[in-house]
């Protein structure tokens, strides 16, 4: 018998202090000229969608049969053409979205480039956010390359104690595959931001800040160590070595920022999460509530949210959908026989991303506008569909923004349209002066308020 | 001029070719011969026209050139600076993959062997032609390599953290490499699966990083993998502050407890007492001698500490803290070189190139003493230590990780057959694949420490079981067979005869048949790419991603074929034949062991099972004895590969055209001396890439020529 729970018994503590978290003045904002800082998130969802429950228009294309894992396009046809109105209708399985359509926009239309010699899974889920221009990166296939999230944290992720959070919902204890599965996020080419996947180990990143000043004293002395190894080095590895420094400066500047923060974290009461099995959805809701304390309360600006990982042909349990434990990827290489499961998974999976997005409009912040509103918090895949493993067309919903962002619409980009065009406008509307993000071709200006 | 493929033109057949790269060519005469320049004219009088006459058809110019390799325009000098496609023909044309059948005239047996033995000739001279070993990155330890090091830096009586990686568990220490033999009667255990097995004396308080994952066909050490985050480093710092400050580090546990964290006597002045302790502890730790300036370093580090009234004992485990996040001891790396060739290493990197090869760990005194003398290269030295080395203890590391790794043992934990199939493989909460996964660790235990040949790694007369094991096997039990329930916490396995050849060895046992299958069926095409990757050493490329997977019960249509004939009707295009005449025979050759390993004539549908085919369209077999029979005669191709797989372990690295002469090396000096398994990791550690390293310490000016 696995113990399960209690997950309410913690949020009793999480949710009511969250709501209640004072907003942290000492924190200076960035990019905003109210004084609230501008977050943004990356919920991604492993293995596409089903596209006929997904996509306005497509309810009655054909189920693509068993493993079409060659084709990489739609089987379907696609509106070849830009056009922008408002989102009126919701597809079931954006559903969930109803109350909160408003401050949603549906996406369609984007596109990345799938390079040939590496899984298509992996690639999907590690370069989502990253969509290097094809063989820039030397000596790799990977289109891997510092991702959105990191590059948006060297401007809005500066003065918090963590740049970033990376969050995978992974509950799996084999370590069947590779990191590319489980990441999306990445400083540089094959220099991994591992997710964490343990409630209990965000917890302890997060609110423990005791061993952090215990640092201090020896940091000093192991970078003399590190100065001194560096000039034993041939040049490829002084390269490597340089994650060394980045790591310890990274950790010194996070240990006097949350000095800083001390005082007013402890006014937190959060309990630590317990050590039990929690049903799916309790643990995915767990990882976001942290996840959205941590925005909340100026410990980071950026987060990347994997609500499962890619591929992964282990089965497990998603409780309340199904009575015995599932392989996301199995179903999806046979939608003809199981798509009414799949559609279930997809609609899970919405849920929770509904759940977050309404907790975050729940919250207040100093100028009366909500989190969300200061967040872009955006839905993607890095496939269109489970079965064709097609790279175009992919499932895009941007939420939040408040009034930088358009919302309430969808926008179908012509065909072709890169989705780091849309990495390109997010980074923009956080304030980024860049001219352009890997492969983008401009940006989708019908998103910017 | 390096050879990259086209991206634009068919990636189907493309894998034809790119799954031959890593391995080689292995036919008598093994040994290269010596240096002598190729015959000027060999390519225009031999291999020219050959290509011209048996390749050009379909590998020539034009849009779809079958896998991507334009042999029409081959220059000599290019193909002579070519070790790879160098490697790839030879490969293709000595395992008779090409050309293929439907090619007319067919190529002469002569004909072939003298195309092999000439790109054999460009090859040796393309890559001493100022071609150099690739390079092992800097990388950090692996949490399994920082365990083992943290457990010998301070001489823990206890682990620091509890690893499912190392999947047996020693119940009473019956490892004992100095006896040379594994005893007849062994208590283990599975981490992984067995009950309360993770549960074992460790440090309190002490939290493990996350495990590094195996590479695709490689190993969890590989320096490609291992970077360091910030996250990482947090972790690590975390760590070497846990480790000393855990309420069960002290004297009990911690066997330098006196001659490093001990407060010394009043008597004794306690600045140049810290430096006498500190210098042998860092050299130690960081696997180098101790300049002053680093002594110092640390040194006043603890004098200011000292000067603040903090403990002596507490004053020395922040020195160990610090020590254990310093970059000189989580990175294992070699120091640059001048040349922009190949250099052979120091004895100092020879030191942990042994020490974290064989012990998963930094050098003992011993090797660090031998290296600053620089005797420990010295041939009759470094045998001595070898050979040492294979006695201790430590060697029980590497067992704990390359055995499991090489043979994917890991693929176990998750193996799930249908409850209402296969109701013996699940007793009350348990598996059977608990036991199941220890058989081929303590057959490769025996082989290493008793010194086997590594043939008995594919065809033993014993194995080592447990009762409930052994009667698992059903028909194909030892006999007498005692029944008796499965332990789940303690496991009792004996040594006993493998009396049906059909049974033991790494192939043929129950956790490999069970692994290698799905739920329902047997999946031969997973059982035959594992033959090809773990044997062979010759991983096929994963297939391509539009062919659907055979459904795991047939349609009503398909119920009466067996899976051979089912297979063959969903794997008709053409493009999918080329791998799978390949990789299916070995498969195929297992398919009389159901999905948990039970033997069978028949299928469900009473349909005959017919395991026969080719190995190497060269050994025909008609049943899995003489299948691997088959792979005896061609002991010294799997030698070859375990060699292979041996050498990437050891340098963390995968292995490229450089390498390949020397496995030819390290496998004739085997078979010289009868396949024995510590010749082999002996000749691992002698070989060429094992001995070199390629640091140069500035870029080389030709490196960024474009192609």
């Amino acid at each position: 018998m696995t113990k399960i729970l209690s997950r309410r018994h913690f949020l009793r503590g999480l949710g009511g202090t969250a709501l209640a978290l004072p907003w942290l003045e000492s924190l200076a904002a960035t990019g905003s000229a109210s004084g609230v800082p501008l977050r943004m998130v990356q919920f991604y969802v492993p293995i596409g969608v089903v596209r006929r429950g997904f996509f306005p228009g497509e309810a009655d294309d054909v189920i693509p049969k068993g493993n079409l894992g060659n084709v990489m396009r739609s089987l379907g046809k696609q509106d070849p053409k830009f056009h922008a109105k408002p989102l009126t209708q919701l597809t079931p399985t954006l559903q969930p979205l109803e109350r909160i359509k408003h401050k949603i926009t549906l996406i369609t239309g984007m596109d990345r480039t799938f390079q040939q010699g590496t899984d298509v899974h992996a690639q999907c889920a590690s370069c989502f956010l990253s969509s290097a221009k094809p063989y820039t990166i030397e000596g790799s296939a990977w289109p891997l390359d510092r991702t959105l999230d990191h590059i948006v944290a060297d401007h809005i992720g500066q003065t918090t104690p963590f740049r970033t959070l990376e969050l995978s919902c992974n509950s799996h204890k084999d370590n069947k595959e590779s990191i590319y599965f489980d990441n999306i996020s990445w400083y540089g080419t094959g220099h991994l931001a591992p997710s964490i996947r343990d409630p209990r180990k965000v917890y302890r990143r997060l609110f423990s800040t005791r061993e952090n000043s215990q640092y201090q004293a020896i940091t000093d002395l192991v970078l003399e160590d590190a100065h001194d190894l560096k000039k034993d080095l041939g040049y490829i590895d002084r390269q490597k070595f340089a994650e060394y420094f980045e790591s310890i400066r990274t950790i010194e500047k996070q240990m006097s920022r949350l000095e800083t923060m001390k005082s007013e974290l402890a006014k937190v009461a959060i309990e630590e999460p317990p050590e039990a099995y929690l049903p799916r959805g309790d643990y995915i809701r767990l990882m976001g509530d942290l996840m959205v304390v941590a925005l909340q309360s100026g410990l980071t600006n950026v987060a990347t949210f994997m609500v499962g990982p890619e591929r992964w042909d282990t089965p497990y349990m998603f409780e309340g959908l199904f009575d015995k434990p599932r392989s996301h990827h199995q179903m999806s290489h046979n939608q003809t026989k199981m798509i009414d499961d799949l559609l279930k998974v997809d609609h899970f999976h919405m849920q929770q991303y509904v759940y977050l997005l309404e907790k975050m409009d729940k919250i207040e912040q100093a100028d009366g506008t909500s989190l969300l509103d200061n967040t872009l918090m955006t839905y993607g895949s890095g496939l269109g569909d489970g079965s064709t493993h097609q790279y175009n067309d992919l499932p895009i919903i941007v939420a939040g923004g408040g009034k930088r962002m358009q919302s309430g619409l969808h926008i179908n980009m012509p065909e072709g349209t890169p989705l780091a065009n849309l990495w390109l406008t997010q980074a923009r509307m956080l304030g980024l002066p860049l001219q352009d993000f890997a492969d983008s071709t401009g940006t989708i200006d019908a998103l910017i308020g | 001029m390096r050879f990259r493929p086209n991206p634009t033109t068919n990636p189907i057949s493309w894998l034809h070719l790119t799954s031959m790269v890593l391995g080689s060519v292995l036919l008598p005469p093994l040994l290269e011969t010596p240096t002598k320049a190729a015959k000027p004219n060999a390519f225009s009088r031999v291999i020219a026209p050959a290509l011209k006459s048996h390749c050009v058809k379909c590998h020539g110019a034009g849009e779809d050139t079958e896998g991507e390799v334009n042999l029409r325009t081959l220059k000599a000098e290019q193909l002579g600076s070519d070790p790879e496609l160098l490697g790839r023909l030879m490969r293709v044309l000595d395992l008779e993959e090409m050309p293929p059948d439907y090619d007319s005239p067919t190529l002469d047996r002569k004909l072939r062997q003298e195309l092999i033995e000439e790109l054999r000739r460009m090859r040796r001279i393309a890559i001493s032609e100022g071609h150099q070993h690739p390079h092992t990155p800097i990388r950090r330890m692996n949490r399994f390599q920082y365990n083992n090091a943290v457990v010998d830096l301070f001489d823990l009586k206890c682990n620091v953290f509890t690893l499912p990686e190392r999947m047996m568990r020693d119940h009473g220490g019956y490892f004992q490499p100095e006896t040379g033999r594994i005893p007849d009667v062994v208590n283990v255990g599975s981490r992984p699966l067995g009950k309360s097995q993770m549960i074992e004396p460790r440090l309190a308080g002490v939290a493990a990083f996350p495990q590094d994952l195996r590479a695709e066909h490689g190993y969890d050490n590989q320096g490609d993998h291992l970077s360091l985050s910030p996250l990482l480093m947090e972790a690590f710092l975390k760590l070497g502050q846990s480790i000393p400050d855990s309420p069960d580090f002290g004297p009990r546990n911690v066997g330098v407890w006196d001659e490093f964290f001990a407060t010394p006597a009043d008597s004794v002045e306690l600045e140049p007492e810290v430096r006498r302790r500190l210098k042998p502890f860092l050299r130690r730790a960081f696997r180098r001698s101790i300049d002053e300036e680093q002594l110092a370093r640390y040194a006043e580090f603890a004098d200011r500490q000292l000067a603040a009234g903090i403990p002596f004992p507490d004053v020395m485990k922040s020195l160990a803290a610090a020590t254990l996040a310093s970059p000189k001891f989580l990175y294992l790396y070699d120091k640059s070189s001048d040349e922009q060739t190949s250099e052979t290493i120091d004895d100092f990197e020879l030191a942990s190139r042994l020490s974290f090869f064989l012990w998963g760990s930094l050098p003992d005194a011993t090797l660090l003493d031998l290296a600053t003398t620089g005797q420990l290269s010295e041939p009759e030295v470094l045998h001595e230590q070898i050979e040492r080395m294979l006695k201790d203890k430590k060697l029980k590391r590497f067992c704990d990780s390359f055995p499991s790794q090489w043979l994917q043992l890991e693929r176990i934990i998750s193996s799930v057959p249908d409850r209402e199939k296969f109701p013996k493989f699940y007793f009350s909460k348990y598996r059977a694949s608990m036991h199941m996964m220890l058989e081929p660790l303590l057959l490769f235990e025996a082989v290493v420490v008793e010194n086997r040949p590594v043939t008995q790694l594919i065809d033993p007369d014993f194995s080592y079981r447990s009762d409930f094991l052994n009667a698992a096997y059903g028909d194909l039990a030892s006999q007498p067979v005692q029944r008796r329930g499965a332990e789940v916490a303690v496991a009792r396995f004996r040594r006993m005869p493998v009396t049906d050849r059909r049974t033991g060895g790494v192939i043929t046992n129950l956790a490999t048949m069970t692994m290698t299958s799905g739920p329902d069926r047997t999946q031969p095409i997973t059982r035959g790419a594992w033959v090809a990757s773990v044997i062979f050493n010759n991983p096929p490329k994963p297939p391509p991603a539009d062919v659907p997977p055979l459904a795991e019960k047939p349609p009503e249509n398909e119920k009466h074929l067996t899976l051979r004939e089912r297979l063959a009707l969903h794997r008709k295009r053409s493009d999918c034949k080329g791998c799978h005449e390949k990789i299916d025979p070995l498969g195929f050759a297992l398919e009389n062991f159901s999905p948990v390993g039970q033997w069978r004539e028949k299928y469900e549908n009473d349909r005959d099972i017919d395991p026969s085919g080719q190995l190497f369209r060269r050994h025909a077999f008609d049943d899995v004895i003489e299948f691997k029979r088959a792979i005896l005669s061609e002991k010294d191709r799997f030698t070859r590969a375990l060699a292979g797989h041996l050498l990437s372990f050891a340098l963390a690295r995968e292995l490229e055209a450089a390498d390949q002469p020397a496995l030819d090396q390290i496998t004739q000096a085997t078979a010289a001396d009868d396949d024995k398994m510590q010749t082999l990791i002996t000749q691992v550690i002698l070989s060429e890439p094992f001995q070199k390293k390629s640091t140069p310490k500035v870029e080389s000016p030709t490196d960024h020529q474009p192609d």
